[in-house]
């Protein structure tokens, strides 16, 4: 069942994948005067990635704070982990498009800065979780790391969107802002969506690894205790 | 499009893929060391 | 009532075993000075170097932070005295509270002393600042204060712990740290302080909502 689902998942995200290949590549090749806009397809979809990965950990980490049912910790790990992975694509793409745009790799920018942050405070939390081997222990710890976390990123965030900004203001169309255009949009959300089924896919993986490590941390105590 | 937009755009969206793949990769490797670790501990344990 | 005792208790009860240790004390001093002198090689007052001053000396605070925060709950592991702290009819959260307290008393002397050394070396005039910079002393480091305590307690129990510490606490510190260098350099520069009010509003902010959050999670980190 599980596994039907997880060929599912791939199915679709192959899919869609294939499909907003060939529509964006029939897209104009500049928008608003900005070039090499199309690395946005899928900057800002690993972005909404990432984020959706965070937050859920963070819900996750709740929930096992409330109930200590370890499987809501293993979810916690397990997305966190593939959530930096697609913060990190986030935030390197980035770097290539601004280098492209702006001359620079690199400024000290809101959503630059959050992002770097995010990346930065998730990999201690990954950190935290390989030094600690007691499972009740590493769970309570990294959920409390994870809440922490999440609320400094908003922090973060808001303190330096008072700051000073340089990236381009927000133009999709569910926010303010006109959005990008006639059917600019469109493939990128289908993008999220098929970024959606590979971290889940990628979350379940490291979810049934963390079973066998526990798997494996019984059969040695069984074997100690012979 | 000019050559240098274009090597951008292209870098852009292969450095994603790569982060995804280089951390698939990652997992596979972990997968087969617990694997053998698992199937290691196994017989440990069947002998006794 | 009672509450607010037994924190003062914890807080008191830290107070008196730096006193007279002076363990944490003297390392953080000497290394926030150390820094100093490093950065003011470094830089070498340069042109246009007052942009800078608020930077360096949060940074050495920061830095020197991290001694004493290191050694805040670390201090109990020794005759299992966390076990006695956890099991004693105070709560978690109050020991925390007095251990915050006491942590961020050493924090302001540490700084105090520090201060001199900077005003001295990088030849700053602090009259008619000092109000307005205790102010933002005050409000900055009680956020490092917090995050420290909470993550001295998290990773009191890592074999890794003066390793997990920085690399925990830094980047949420971030905002902190931010505000605080932004509202030195400003005053330094004499800057009004009507244009960085946002800062302090995020100080305050911070401030609040981390010693929430800290005060209902440190169930989870000390006792589980």
């Amino acid at each position: 069942m599980r596994q039907n689902i997880l060929f599912l998942m791939a199915a679709v995200f192959t899919g869609i994948l294939v499909w907003n290949m060939n529509t964006v590549y029939g897209l104009p090749q500049q928008v608003q005067n900005v070039g090499a806009y199309k690395i946005i397809y899928l900057h800002v979809p690993a972005a909404f990635t990432a984020f959706t990965g965070f937050f859920a950990a963070m819900v996750a980490s709740l929930i096992y704070l409330g109930t200590s049912k370890l499987k809501y910790d293993a979810f916690a790990g397990g997305v966190t982990e593939v959530a930096l992975v697609f913060a990190t694509a986030n935030l390197l793409s980035g770097m290539i498009w601004a280098r492209y745009a702006w001359g620079i790799w690199w400024t000290w920018d809101a959503r630059l800065t959050s992002m770097l942050v995010c990346v930065l405070m998730y990999y201690g939390y990954v950190m935290l979780r390989q030094a600690i081997t007691e499972p009740t222990q590493r769970a309570r710890l990294s959920a409390v790391m994870s809440i922490f976390g999440m609320a400094g990123v908003a922090f973060v965030y808001q303190s330096i969107a008072w700051y000073r900004t340089q990236h381009p203001s927000p133009v999709l169309g569910f926010r303010e802002g006109g959005g990008m255009g006639p059917g600019l949009e469109a493939p990128m959300y289908w993008n999220f969506l098929a970024m959606l089924c590979l971290a889940v896919i990628l979350a379940s993986v490291r979810m049934r690894q963390a079973q066998f490590a526990t798997e494996i941390d019984s059969l040695r105590r069984m074997a100690h205790n012979h | 499009m000019d050559p240098r937009e274009f090597q951008y755009t292209f870098f852009g969206l292969l450095i994603v893929w790569l982060c995804v793949a280089g951390y698939a990769l990652s997992l596979a490797l972990r997968e087969r060391k617990l694997k053998a670790e698992l199937e290691r501990v196994r017989r440990m344990v069947e002998k006794n | 009532m009672m509450y607010l005792r037994q924190i003062l208790t914890i807080a008191g009860k830290d107070l008196r075993s730096e006193i007279r240790t002076k363990e944490a004390l003297n390392s953080s001093v000497a290394f926030s000075v150390v820094i100093l002198i490093l950065f003011s090689f470094a830089f070498d007052q340069a042109e246009g170097f007052e942009a800078f001053l608020g930077g360096l000396l949060w940074l050495a605070y920061s830095f020197a932070g991290a001694l004493v925060l290191n050694r805040s709950f670390a201090r109990e592991l020794q005759n299992d005295c966390l076990d006695a702290l956890i099991s004693s009819p105070a709560p978690p959260s109050a020991v925390f509270l007095g251990k915050a307290l006491a942590n961020y008393g050493l924090l302001l002397v540490v700084e105090l002393l520090s201060l001199g050394v900077f005003a001295v070396l990088y030849d700053v005039r602090l009259s008619g600042k000092l109000p307005l910079l205790l102010l933002v002393s005050l409000l900055a480091t009680w956020g490092m204060t917090v995050i420290g305590t909470t993550f001295s307690a998290l990773t009191v129990n890592l074999t890794m712990r003066e390793l997990m510490l920085p690399v925990l606490i830094y980047p949420l510190l971030i905002p902190v740290l931010m505000s605080a260098m932004v509202l030195t350099t400003g005053m330094l520069t004499d800057v009004p302080i009507a244009t960085n009010m946002v800062w302090l509003r995020v100080l305050v902010a911070f401030d609040i909502v981390f010693t929430g959050l800290a005060v209902v999670f440190i169930d989870d980190v000390l006792v589980g």
